[in-house]
């Protein structure tokens, strides 16, 4: 494994705007999908205005865990500052 | 695990991401730089460049988007490589069957091994799908050609065709996954093309697509093309596009002694490829895009001395000289982040 690259003087800066990043893609991504899913329903008419603002049920809560715990993963593993593919290092 | 659509939306928020980068942050960036040069003074190479930007936060967040807007576009959650790898049964079998003339005995060189090229894991030869993978990546490597990167090899194709105009026998060499050699095949549909790269995976899918094109004169190999097993005297022209800037000097200059040998006397060389205009901050740009996207030979390629090398060899008619890869990219009003394009071109 080598060291990822590093910009900034602080190299905390690096790996904490590649999370920002991260975390960026994943809201753009959520938000284009739940676009899709209510215009989709709006048009079977089979949502109604302010059917998504529910609290959900534990039920639900704990279906969602697995996708929740790749999320974490994809967001957090930029802590690590290793480089994905091999290149120069520092 | 992703699914498709969030692939292509994450892919697609990258892309967007790589845009902004390419037409605002560049342009920002080389304003600041303009004003540091006139308020000090005025940088005479790549290296005091660097300093005069050093404590530029802009500067930092430019260098940062460069590498990990590629790394995101590789690798991750939402990378090609893992999505493909996804695939990879399917994709294996698209593949199907190979056509390619590959070299089970070809020992890959140790440079070309070192490092992931454009930060794609594994790099472009150690995985069946990593052709695709690359082809896959390759359609966002220029944000703003978009749909006319296609322009790109069509430009390269007519400018080889400037300088030799009928050639019966065409030599692609680094032809990667076929894209530059397609433009020869298309429009030389009388002419014997020969297309050799190291990587088998971007072979097979050369291979595929020319034989989904139903291009029949055309012949894709496996070969080093620092050392290929053509006659003397063998080619009308030999090609490359972006192939180049991969190599350290030595086998650069391997490359070039060999495709003197394989051309016809009078016969035409044309490469396509990137050397900085003669500006310190065009070169620290130019070499800190082939740090941070793992292209270590940009640097090397640019410092060797081109010109006097394909002298020194026994060309003549020696060029190297802008290469215009869309309409008005080389004007002095463009502002955007480009490549420093160039056509190398000469005669044996």
């Amino acid at each position: 494994m080598r060291p990822e690259q590093t910009f900034f003087r602080d190299p905390a800066l690096d790996r904490a705007f590649g999370v920002v990043m991260a975390l960026a893609t994943e809201v753009y991504v959520m938000k284009e999908r739940l676009a899709a899913l209510e215009q989709a329903l709006e048009r079977k008419g089979v949502l109604e205005a302010g059917a998504l603002s529910a609290e959900p049920s534990p039920e639900e809560l704990a279906k969602s865990a697995a996708e929740r715990d790749a999320f974490v993963s994809h967001l957090l593993q930029n802590l690590l500052g290793v480089q994905q593919a091999k290149g120069p290092s520092g | 695990m992703s699914d498709d659509r969030s692939f292509v939306v994450a892919q697609a928020f990258l892309l967007s991401a790589k845009t902004y980068w390419t037409r605002t942050l560049y342009p920002a960036l080389r304003e600041e730089y303009e004003a540091r040069a006139q308020a000090a003074s005025r940088p005479r190479n790549a290296k005091e460049a660097a300093a005069l930007l050093e404590d530029s936060t802009l500067y930092r967040y430019y260098c940062w988007l460069e590498r990990h807007l590629q790394r995101f576009k590789y690798s991750g959650r939402y990378g090609l490589q893992p999505w493909h790898a996804q695939h990879r049964e399917r994709l294996e079998k698209e593949l199907e069957p190979a056509e390619a003339e590959l070299d089970p005995g070809l020992e890959y060189p140790p440079y070309y091994t070192a490092v992931d090229i454009h930060q794609h894991p594994g790099g472009v030869w150690s995985d069946p799908i990593a052709g695709l993978v690359y082809e896959r990546g390759a359609r966002t490597t220029t944000p703003l050609a978009g749909s006319r990167h296609k322009d790109l090899h069509e430009r390269l194709t007519a400018a080889a065709l400037e300088r030799c105009p009928a050639p019966q026998r065409v030599l692609d060499i680094g032809c990667g996954f076929g894209k530059s050699t397609r433009a020869f095949y298309e429009t030389l549909p009388e002419a014997a093309i020969e297309a050799i790269d190291l990587a088998a995976p971007c072979l097979r899918l050369a291979a595929r697509d020319a034989a989904r094109a139903k291009a029949k004169q055309v012949r894709f190999r496996q070969m080093d093309a620092a050392r290929t097993d053509y006659p003397d005297a063998s080619f009308d022209l030999v090609t490359s596009t972006m192939l180049l800037h991969e190599m350290p000097p030595a086998v650069v200059e391997r490359t070039l002694a060999e495709a003197r040998r394989l051309l016809k006397p009078g016969g035409a060389m044309v490469h396509l490829d990137f050397l900085p205009a003669a500006d310190p901050f065009h070169e620290l740009i130019h070499y800190g895009h082939g740090r941070r996207n793992n292209e270590p030979f940009m640097e090397p390629l640019a410092r060797m001395g081109l010109a006097e090398t394909l002298e020194r060899l026994g060309f003549r008619d020696v060029e190297i000289r802008p290469f215009e890869e869309a309409e008005g990219s080389v004007d002095p009003g463009y502002r955007y982040w480009r490549f420093p394009w160039v056509l190398i071109a000469a005669r044996r």
